[in-house]
């Protein structure tokens, strides 16, 4: 169960983790409303013409930059990075991908097959499929000490393009999670994205912003989060999935014009028997209202402050924690072993969570060492919550050193 | 009814936003649709249409039961499969229970398409073969992988077939390589699959999986013949693929005497896989891949996890179970299996009296007509179909047009269609029928005399009639046929045959286009 009156609010806004398809908290009753009076009226595919899809997509317009208009609504976040890799195939005629180390895309065949995450442990790379290093400043190659990591590891995206073309290779698109999340709640330093989005249109390929996981307000500054790295950076496409309709299945491609004619020039029909419909545009026009309506995205700039603040309060006291890291309510904490050396402390990232189940809270790891407390809860999430939380956080590491000193 | 915009407003919203790639019924004339209950779908001035397109409303839209499902659990909990919940387990219970016993592991998505891209997954671990044999004309869905086994799709663009695709002839007794007549369509057909697979063996490449939809739907309403299937298994077996039989169109029912399609061919017929999707929510997104524990070992020894972020949720797995229960509390198989013998038996009657009507065959409310302008060469009459889902709109029924050749009309309305729909239905095929024949002097033999010089001067008059209709290509969208005598430009007209073109407002007339013989196809999606 989830949600219910003011007492249950509190207690089920401490779910800080849902792998969260949520933006605006469990069965929001305004969400649940939109979807009873749809469902009771009408439910039926695009083929027909419908108030709800126009505008649907008009709303979600107005959060974009101009250039990207022209929308696709499909049910998952895999469903549109698999249409995104469609577009970007289509529109320049290449079919090489570029990705970043232990990106994740999706679920399908297709997205395992440039979701390093998931292929470096299957069927291995493709010949297609270019890996670029995570531009994780803490952990990677470039790191904060670094005078522009932004051009660093930018330059190691034009490097795997070059050999990529030398080996008589095209580049189709750039695909990046616009704040990789698997990865380890890594933000790319400032400017990352505008150079490579350089590299790769010069080898004529997309870039493509993958915003399921971190799309609609989560950044708190903006709406969108590649709107991060700057107002002079425009993907050529963004997916979007998850928190867009609080849980009920919709996602969402945007594109500019230019994309969307060279795919209607196939001839060949592009049909999606669920995206689209009445009761998923009600759903997510809802979900839109109440981030607008509650202010959540504000919201979660000041949680998400307030709760960076704590836990670096917490990185000064408890040697284990050696970043932190995030923006507005996505925020990642690293775990540690040594200072200096940075190692993963991942057997110990799995204790914390356990014990934090035990004290009601609900929290995942991720990251390649799959030391990386996730955090990004519902929008609802409350100052409150954020201390409690903390506080729970503490006595936890606080037990744990006190044990561990008192064993040597 | 309220509306936010106005059709044309609508209309240029869309074309503004939406994918221009996302096409609509009707393009000449498309239709606002503003609710729908049961059968019935109502447009934006609160005209009525009696739809016999939507499969996915399979319970009959907004039922109420459903949308009661679904709001007592949205109000409660909505949230991923990671978490355990009573609602999927229930839900795979009662689905596993409509199976064969081997089929007995769920995996739920959201669409037919991720459901059938789970189960090439599935197949390709199995053995770590990586070949699928398809069927000729078949859809599997919109994602990447499908596309590269659904020759509806692929040879439409620009798409060439890969090499780890092999395409078989669909087993169509009517327009395929082996018809009616054959001693046993089943067997020949079966036999290409075992050329296909012998073919492949030679070049060292192994078989992963055979697919077909149970009954190709988009290939034009196409029933395997008895048999098939049964081979076809035994072929793939032999070589170490696995069977995908592909419910999404035609499951939960629909077919009357069983709850599967694939079970029409008989109890020692059991796919390895099965996919199932759209009437499944009755409009909700949800889908499911079922196979047997083997597989399903054999996918979780690979180490890697499957997640679904939405499939499974609670939410979606009430909405099934609602679907489930009015399947079964309004005996909508039984209805399916006594509307869809009605309805066959008046079309067939249909047929009698309209040469136009190539063909009649289904099963239960899958049901398709095959329009053909010629009944020994079986040539589809594509721009008649076109014509008369057009009229049939004006009619208040919503019929559309698919097969390779855009002329079958198909019917898979809700399960709670009634015989008096199916009279409706037919009342009005039969009226725009008997005008588009009268105008064109074309009856069916049983009707006009035995009279070999009349015939011939109906069959040339009707001949000129449609390559005149050729000629205008995608202008009969907007036309409307009534007597007149007319000269049609220097070829001689039948004194009885006549065109008055009446133009849609609105409607742009093509390019001046060559004179071809050859039918050109109908751009206007099914």
């Amino acid at each position: 169960r989830a949600g219910g009156g003011p007492v249950e609010w509190a207690e089920w806004s401490r779910l800080c983790d849902g792998h969260g398809p949520l933006a605006v908290g469990h069965c929001h009753p305004l969400v649940v409303q939109a979807a009873h009076e749809q469902n009771q009226v009408l439910n039926t595919n695009s083929r027909y013409l419908h108030d709800n899809i126009v505008d649907y997509a008009q709303r979600l317009s107005e959060t974009l930059p101009e250039e990207l208009c022209v929308f696709y609504f499909l049910n998952s976040g895999s469903e549109a990075n698999d249409l995104a890799l469609r577009l970007a195939r289509q529109y320049t005629g290449h079919q090489d991908v570029v990705v970043l180390d232990h990106a994740y895309h999706g679920h399908l065949s297709s997205l395992i097959d440039i979701s390093p995450y998931k292929f470096r442990d299957l069927d291995g790379q493709k010949e297609w499929v270019h890996v670029a290093p995570l531009p994780d400043t803490y952990r990677g190659l470039y790191r904060e000490d670094h005078p522009s990591p932004a051009a660093a590891y930018a330059s190691e995206v034009e490097r795997v393009v070059r050999s990529a073309q030398e080996r008589g290779r095209k580049i189709a698109a750039f695909f990046a999670e616009s704040l990789p999340s698997v990865g380890g709640q890594i933000v790319p330093p400032a400017g990352y994205f505008s150079q490579v989005a350089g590299h790769i249109r010069r080898a004529g390929g997309l870039f493509v912003a993958d915003e399921i996981q971190v799309g609609f307000g989560r950044v708190g500054t903006h709406f969108w989060a590649f709107q991060l790295q700057g107002q002079d950076f425009v993907p050529d496409i963004v997916t979007m999935g998850k928190s867009i309709g609080n849980g009920h299945p919709i996602a969402c491609v945007a594109t500019t014009q230019a994309v969307a004619k060279a795919f209607e020039a196939t001839g060949v029909e592009y049909f999606n028997t669920f995206g689209g419909s009445p009761v998923s545009c009600a759903v997510g026009l809802a979900v839109l209202d109440v981030l607008e309506k509650e202010q959540l995205q504000a919201h979660a700039t000041c949680v998400g402050r307030f709760l960076m603040e704590l836990l670096r309060q917490q990185k000064a006291k408890h040697a284990i924690i050696g970043d932190i890291r995030g923006a507005g309510l996505f925020i990642g904490v690293d775990l540690i072993k040594d200072k200096a050396t940075r190692t993963p402390a991942t057997e110990e990232a799995d204790y914390l969570v356990s014990r934090l189940k035990e004290n009601h809270i609900l929290l995942s790891t991720d990251g390649p060492g799959r030391n990386v407390l996730k955090f990004k809860p519902p929008m609802c999430f409350s100052l409150d919550n954020a201390q409690y939380l903390v506080a729970k956080l503490d006595a936890i590491l606080t037990d744990r050193s006190q044990a561990i000193t008192q064993h040597t | 009814m309220c509306e936010l915009y106005c059709k044309s407003d609508t209309l240029a919203l869309r074309g503004k936003h939406i994918g221009p790639s996302c096409k609509v019924f009707f393009a000449a004339d498309p239709i606002k649709i503003v609710r729908a209950q049961r059968q019935y779908m109502y447009d934006e001035k609160g005209e009525q249409y009696l739809d016999c397109i939507n499969n996915v409303a399979h319970v009959g839209h907004c039922h109420p039961e459903v949308v009661k499902a679904a709001l007592r659990q949205m109000e409660l909990l909505n949230t991923n499969s990671r978490f355990l919940h009573d609602n999927i387990v229930e839900y795979a219970k009662r689905l596993a229970a409509t199976l064969p016993e081997r089929l007995s592991v769920c995996y739920f998505t959201n669409s037919g398409s991720e459901a059938n891209d789970l189960a090439l997954r599935l197949a390709r671990q199995f053995r770590g073969h990586q070949d699928v044999i398809t069927l000729d004309h078949a859809y599997h869905g919109h994602l990447s992988s499908l596309i590269e086994i659904s020759p509806y799709k692929f040879q439409k663009g620009k798409d060439v077939k890969k090499e780890f695709v092999h395409v078989a002839p669909t087993p169509d007794t009517y327009r395929g390589e082996y018809r009616e007549c054959h001693a046993d369509p089943a067997s020949a057909y079966a036999n290409e699959v075992k050329k296909i697979i012998e073919e492949a063996h030679k070049r060292g490449r192994k078989i992963a999986a055979f697919i077909a939809e149970s009954m190709q739907s988009c290939g034009g309403q196409i029933i395997p013949p008895a048999g098939y299937f049964q081979k076809v298994a035994a072929y793939v077996h032999e070589a170490g693929g696995v069977f995908i039989a592909d419910e999404v169109q035609v499951g939960f029912g629909r077919v009357g005497k069983h709850f599967w399609s694939f079970q029409m061919h008989g109890e020692d017929f059991v796919p390895d896989i099965v996919t199932m999707g759209k009437p499944m929510g009755n409009g909700h997104p949800m889908a499911c891949v079922v196979t047997t524990r083997e597989i399903a070992e054999a996918f979780s020894n690979s180490g890697m996890e499957y997640f679904n972020t939405y499939g499974g949720n609670p939410v979606s797995c009430a909405v099934g179970l609602a679907v489930l229960d009015v399947i079964e509390s309004e005996d909508l198989q039984g209805n399916a299996m006594r509307v869809g013998n009605y309805l066959t038996e008046l079309l067939n009657k249909q047929k009698a009296k309209h040469t136009l009507i190539g063909n009649i065959r289904g099963i239960g409310l899958f049901i398709g007509i095959d329009l053909v302008t010629d009944h020994e060469k079986r040539t589809p009459a594509t721009a008649e179909a076109q014509h008369i889902i057009y009229k049939m709109k004006e009619k208040g029924v919503l019929l559309s047009a698919d097969g390779p050749h855009r002329n079958v009309l198909k019917i898979k309305p809700p399960m709670c269609f009634t015989e008096e729909d199916a009279k409706f239905m037919v009342d009005q095929l039969d009226e725009i029928l008997t005008v588009l024949e009268e105008t064109v002097g074309a009856q069916a033999e049983s009707v006009i005399p035995a009279n070999t010089a009349r015939r011939a001067k109906v069959r040339a008059s009707y001949f000129i009639f449609r390559k005149n209709m050729q000629n205008f290509g995608n202008l009969l969208k907007g036309v409307q046929i009534s007597k007149c005598t007319v000269t049609i430009g220097t070829k001689p007209a039948c004194s009885t045959v006549g065109l008055l073109l009446q133009i849609s407002a609105g409607f742009r007339f093509p390019k001046a286009e060559p004179y071809h013989w050859s039918r050109k196809q109908a751009s206007v999606p099914a």
